[in-house]
């Protein structure tokens, strides 16, 4: 008995008989002449490797080409075709594939990862020594993983296909299906978000890739849609883009907050008595100036501080931090007006 | 054998490509580029010397030098026509793509003019070869830190020097301390300097944006073991158990807080069981949820989250008042 050849030896002599092969090469062919189909032990079994390996080069970027013969419209052979196949010219420097490398850890989802992997050993046959990676040494970039609704999304994104899922609603918890022209998958603090039109309601949505419960599937043909316009999408990404600057002004106890400090504005800048709430400010206190884009995050960070710092400005800001804090406050009785609860 | 037929087949195919640009290259240095052991070279090399195109006779098959292979040199004689580069799938580019996208917007401040070079002209390259796939994905990662601090973290990390920073804590406590860097992280959620801490005398995960200073010293680093989970931050888990029965809307806690359990009601509300030793921590969390707090156990959690709360709207005196409830 012959021993078994290896299926990436038999993957790699069919590549190299098809890209070889002078004009194509019939199943038949395929099965008698390239090495490692003949272990096949019934036409069945053969059929079925020969399936599956198609698969497997298209999923690897070669496509086997279907070619009919000239006589008879049965009579189906074939072939590579190199050049759809071959990667642009292109040459990297070590440093280069050493970024690309670190690019490519860059995924925590395990089949985005494969992805990437793929895509490293195809670059580094153009590259021309081992990558080097004291450019990029000790940087971790990474996004957290977007789970198994990223890679699906992101084919029907790129084909423009319609997706249907089931979605929870952060606001109500109800749990409904949804039909949505995916336009672009966004990683933001927070999450994975999908912005794309939703259907049912006639409008763009924003939807968190951790609420969508089972799997995601697109359905229709290519180009069911018109990629959106330019300002459409922007008006839809307007939330995630971070908003324009502002000033915090804050009052702070002295000698405590100095990771607020830190991103202070000097006290050279321009700051007189006359912008808005200083003059309110206690005198056993250093006013600082804070530059922030997104007021949520500012609140959040200011709330943990608790008496240390008080928001003078802008009000909007002011009024987040203390609506905050007086539903804090209520959830428990002061202890000192009463027994406690023990 | 557990690598996939598909990953070795790329990887053969690779080296064909890549021996047929360099000529003689060491089995070592196969190795090193493919990022593979030298004995899986010789495996490979071994394979390719029997494929080629059907017959298979010594003239339709993949060559080598066998004279070089002796001395363990790879030099490629016969490709067989397969020297062609495989281009990339379009999910394959999409992900380099975004990724090197995030990275260059957000390393910048931490690279030096040399290293910033090297990210662009990859981006470039990359993008040129694959045309603009990437406009699907767009990932934004924290760039929370003073820009002087994370450039005196990537100098550090790039010469191997040791550093001096100054660090608030949960708590707005600031200490001063000596670290060897061993990692920046940058995540879409944070970033964080995972160092060894000479104080300490253990590997702690610094906050960037709680770094309020830094500076390289003029000491090398030293080596430390690095476990290999610790660049994800979580909260020291040695306290009590702490149950928050939260309102649907603040469903994100229970996504990107490290949590024991997770139990949905039907009306969409729902409980998760914490272990939080750092009550400063436990308490920020509790404060940015409070509108969605439903219940929290113990009470003694609750009520010192009240305390906390009140004396701050306290300090607000009459500025407080002017705020309205908005419900």
């Amino acid at each position: 008995m012959p021993e078994q050849i290896h299926p990436a030896e038999r993957l790699l002599n069919l590549v190299i008989a098809l890209v070889n092969t002078s004009a194509r090469m019939t199943k038949d062919q395929i099965r008698t002449s390239v090495a490692g189909y003949g272990d096949a032990p019934s036409d069945d079994a053969f059929e079925r490797m020969f399936e599956r390996d198609k698969d497997t080069l298209r999923e690897l970027g070669i496509p086997i080409l279907t070619v009919t013969g000239a006589g008879h419209g049965d009579d189906i052979g074939y072939r590579i075709d190199q050049e759809a196949y071959a990667l642009p010219a292109i040459d990297l420097t070590p440093a280069e594939l050493g970024v690309l490398s670190l690019a490519s850890q860059f995924w925590q989802d395990q089949s985005v990862r494969t992805d990437t992997t793929r895509a490293l050993t195809k670059l580094r046959a153009v590259g021309d020594a081992p990558e080097a990676a004291d450019l990029v040494a000790g940087l971790a970039p990474r996004v957290r993983a977007a789970g198994d609704s990223f890679g699906p999304l992101l084919e029907a994104i790129q084909a423009r296909r319609v997706v249907t899922f089931t979605y929870r609603a952060a606001s109500t918890g109800e749990v409904r299906a949804r039909s949505v022209e995916p336009w672009r998958l966004l990683a933001r603090r927070g999450g994975w978000f999908l912005v794309g039109h939703d259907r049912e309601r006639g409008e763009a949505r924003s939807f968190r890739l951790s609420r969508i419960e089972g799997p995601v599937r697109a359905t229709g043909p290519e180009g069911a849609f018109d990629a959106p316009d330019a300002d459409v999408l922007e008006a839809a990404m307007r939330s995630w883009s971070g908003g324009s600057q502002q000033i915090a002004v804050l009052a702070v106890r002295p000698e405590r907050a100095e990771a607020l400090r830190a991103r202070a504005l000097s006290s050279a800048d321009d700051m007189g008595p006359a912008e808005p709430g200083v003059a309110a400010a206690p005198a056993d206190r250093d006013v600082v100036r804070v530059p922030f884009t997104s007021l949520g995050e500012m609140a959040e960070e200011v709330l943990g501080y608790g008496d240390a710092v008080v928001v003078l400005a802008p009000a909007a800001l002011r009024q987040a931090v203390v609506r905050l804090l007086r539903v804090a406050a209520g959830l428990h009785p002061a202890s000192s007006g009463g027994p406690s609860d023990g | 054998m557990a690598e996939r037929a598909s990953e070795r087949l790329l990887r053969l195919l690779g080296m064909i490509t890549y021996l047929d640009r360099h000529a003689g290259v060491p089995v070592e240095q196969v190795a090193a580029h493919f990022g593979v052991s030298p004995r899986q070279v010789i495996d490979d090399v071994d394979t390719l010397w029997m494929t080629g195109t059907p017959g298979y006779y010594p003239h339709d098959l993949i060559d080598f030098d066998a004279a070089s292979y002796e001395e363990g040199v790879v030099r490629l004689t016969e490709a067989r026509g397969m020297t062609r580069p495989l281009r990339l799938g379009t999910r394959e580019a999409v992900a380099l793509v975004a990724a090197l996208r995030a990275m260059r917007e957000a390393l910048d401040p931490s690279l030096d003019a040399e290293r910033s070079q090297v990210l662009s002209s990859a981006l470039e390259k990359l993008t040129a070869a694959t045309g603009e796939a990437a406009a699907g994905v767009d990932v934004r990662l924290a760039v929370d830190g003073a820009p002087q601090v994370v450039a005196a973290i990537g100098s550090a990390l790039q010469s191997g020097r040791r550093m001096w920073l100054r660090y608030v804590n949960a708590s707005d406590v600031a200490s001063e301390r000596e670290v060897d860097p061993i990692r920046l992280v940058t995540s879409d959620e944070r970033s964080y300097l995972l160092a060894w801490c000479l104080r300490a005398g253990g590997e702690r995960l610094f906050r960037v944006d709680r770094v309020v200073a830094a500076r390289a010293l003029d000491v090398p680093a030293e080596p430390h073991p690095v476990s290999g989970r610790a660049t994800d931050f979580r909260p020291d888990a040695s306290g009590g158990l702490v149950t928050l029965r939260l309102a649907s809307r603040a469903r994100w806690v229970a996504e990107s807080v490290p949590v024991e359990a997770v139990r949905n009601d039907p009306d969409g509300s729902f409980e998760v069981d914490l272990r939080v030793a750092n009550q400063a921590w436990l308490r920020h969390l509790v404060l940015s949820v409070a509108e969605d707090v439903l219940e929290v156990r113990p009470s003694e959690v609750a009520a010192a989250v009240a305390d906390f709360a009140r004396d701050a709207l306290e300090a607000y005196g009459p500025l407080g008042e002017q705020a309205a409830p908005t419900s």
